[in-house]
Formats: C-alpha cells, structure tokens, sequence
C-alpha cells in the first residue's frame, strides 16, 4: 500500500500582524493577491501563495462578500 | 442684608421652579421617545415639555438676577457657591466632549476591515483643513482673548469699554458659527456617509453647539454690562461666562488638529 502523505499548511506568521486576531491579516492577504493580479496578470504563479495565504486565514463568507463588492464596484479597501 | 439676619448666608425663599423644571423635563423625555416611535400626541408633548423648560430656565434665573443684583443676597460667601459649581460643570463638559473625540479617534486611528482599513474611508472627500478650518479657529481664539480684554474693563470700572469689549467677543462667537454652517452646507459628505461622517458631525456638530450656547451666555452678559449690573466687585456671571467660553474655546484645538488636520490630510 502506498504511503499519501498528505501537507496542510497555513499562512506563515507575519509580524505586521503580531495579535491573536488575524483578521487584518487575512484581508490584507485578500487585497495582496488582487493586488499581484493586477500587477502581474492572471496566471502569474507569484500570486498563488497570497491566494493560499487568505484562503487559509478568511472565513469563505467573507471572501464570497469581498468578491461580491469587487464585481459590484464597492469594495472598500486599497485595491 | 436684611437688618434682623446676622450671618451673610442666602437662605432662598421657597420656588416652583425645580418642580416645573422637572415636569418640563418628564414630558421632554416621554414626549422625546414617544415622538421617536410615531406615537400620537409625542410631537405634541415634546414641544410642550421643551417650551416648559425654556420658561422654567427664564423665569428661574430671573429670580436668581433679582436676589443677586436688586436684592443682594449675594454676598460674598455666597458668590463661592457658583464659583465654585461651575468648575465642575465644565470639566463635565469636557468628559462629555471627549468622548465624541474619543470615538472618532477609536474609529481612524486603527480603521476597521468593514471600511477597507483606510481613512478617510473610501468615497469620502474631506475637507481642506487650511480652509474654512483654519480661518476659524483663529476667530474663535481671538474671541476668547477679546472676552479677556471685557474682564480686564470690568475689573478696571471702564464699563463703556467692556460693553465694547463684549460686543466684539459676540460678533467673533457669530462670525464663528456663519463659518461653521457655511462649511456643514457645503461639506460633500454628510452625517449618515460611513462613521466618518458619524463622527465627524458628532464632534464637530456639539463643539458648536456649545459655542451657541456660550454665545448666548455671553449675549445676556453684554446687556447685563449695559444695565450697569456688573461691578468690578461683583460679576459671578460674567466670570462663569468667561470660563465657558475658554473651555469651548481650548475644546476647539482638538476636532481641528485630530478631525480636520490629521484625519483630512
């Protein structure tokens, strides 16, 4: 039998964000990635750890709230 | 002093003042929330219990002006009273102040995820605080100083001089208020525009209505001073006017270095 190991990773500690409440973090990692995508273009593969980084921290009601107001043009962070 | 009273001590003649005052601010209350909630009659109660305390507030301190001035029953132990009392009513005000000053640097300082982390929040045009803002904290200073230039002719018996005196801290105190409803007319963004506007207007909103307030104070001051009801012995009123108006004047410094300078640039 083959051995799947199998690795589960979160976002690396950061120290702008050095409290227990990691909200910031994760919506600062939302709008970084937007931010490389931007940047960089779509499938630039510099941009895919900040994807992994807030897809680890956010709750998916948010992210599904901040893609709402980005389609609709009221997002209210620095993009 | 009543030749047969031998301590220089006011003992007050009984009043319906305190009872009216409470009655008016009962129906204020009750009418207050009542009207809030689309009840029958609230508007109604409201406006009756506001007109009762504005009548309670004249007509009680025009029995206090009468026993003070005509009758004299303000001695000089008894001028500590308000003296006194006025001390901490302003510092009250002065809590109550902060806390709005409070809240709006709770709100920009570290601004939420709710608003994008920025502030001014997005979509907000703030105000040019080298514009209306600095023109007229410089008129209200100069207003606090031209209240101090009338206490020094009170002190110094030149009555005529401290009518004009008091004139010129008034027109100042106006000039002051135009400018303030000036700016309100043409802010972009209004009291319901994200918690900047909430703060903003709750800030600035009862700063200046506490200059209205210490415009008025220093109005009946000004007429008092015409009357000749001020004497370089004798002018409680017009000392606890002259507190006011510092404290509003000193409360000022503070929506327009944190609100308008730092939160506008």
């Amino acid at each position: 039998m083959a051995e799947v190991s199998i690795e589960l990773k979160t976002a690396p500690a950061d120290f702008r964000f050095p409290t227990t409440n990691q909200t910031r973090h994760c919506f600062t990692r939302y709008i970084e990635f937007h931010r490389c995508v931007a940047a960089k273009g779509d499938d630039s593969s510099e941009c895919q750890k900040f994807a992994n980084y807030y897809r680890s921290l956010c709750p998916g009601e948010w992210v599904e709230r901040w893609n709402e107001q980005r389609d609709n043009g009221t997002f209210p962070g620095p993009l | 002093m009543i030749e047969s009273q031998r301590h220089s001590y006011h003992l007050v003649d009984p009043s319906p003042w305190p009872i009216s005052g409470s009655l008016g601010a009962l129906a204020t209350t009750v009418g207050g929330v009542m009207y809030m909630h689309s009840f029958q009659g609230g508007a109604t109660l409201l406006s009756l219990g506001l007109i009762f305390i504005l009548y309670t507030m004249f007509v009680w301190w025009r029995d206090v002006l009468r026993e003070s001035t005509l009758e004299g029953h303000h001695t000089k132990v008894v001028q500590l009273g308000p003296r006194y009392g006025s001390i901490p009513f302003i510092v009250s005000e002065v809590m109550f102040l902060f806390a709005f000053f409070r809240a709006s640097s709770h709100s920009s300082l570290a601004p939420t995820v709710e608003i994008g982390g920025i502030w001014p929040p997005k979509g907000i045009g703030v105000l040019d605080p080298r514009e209306i803002p600095f023109l007229n904290t410089p008129i209200l200073l100069s207003s606090g100083a031209a209240v101090t230039w009338a206490h020094h002719a009170i002190l110094a018996g030149k009555e005529k001089r401290a009518v004009y005196a008091l004139v010129a801290t008034v027109s100042l105190a106006l000039v002051f208020t135009g400018f303030q409803g000036m700016e309100y007319y043409q802010a972009p963004f209004t009291i319901s525009d994200s918690i900047y506007g909430s703060t903003f207007f709750l800030a600035t909103g009862f700063h200046g209505f506490h200059v209205i307030i210490g415009t008025l104070f220093l109005i009946i001051c000004g007429i008092r001073q015409y009357l000749g009801h001020l004497t370089k012995e004798h002018h409680v009123g017009f000392e606890a006017a002259a507190w006011y108006w510092h404290f509003v004047d000193v409360v000022r410094l503070f929506p327009f270095v944190s609100i308008y300078w730092w939160g506008g640039i």
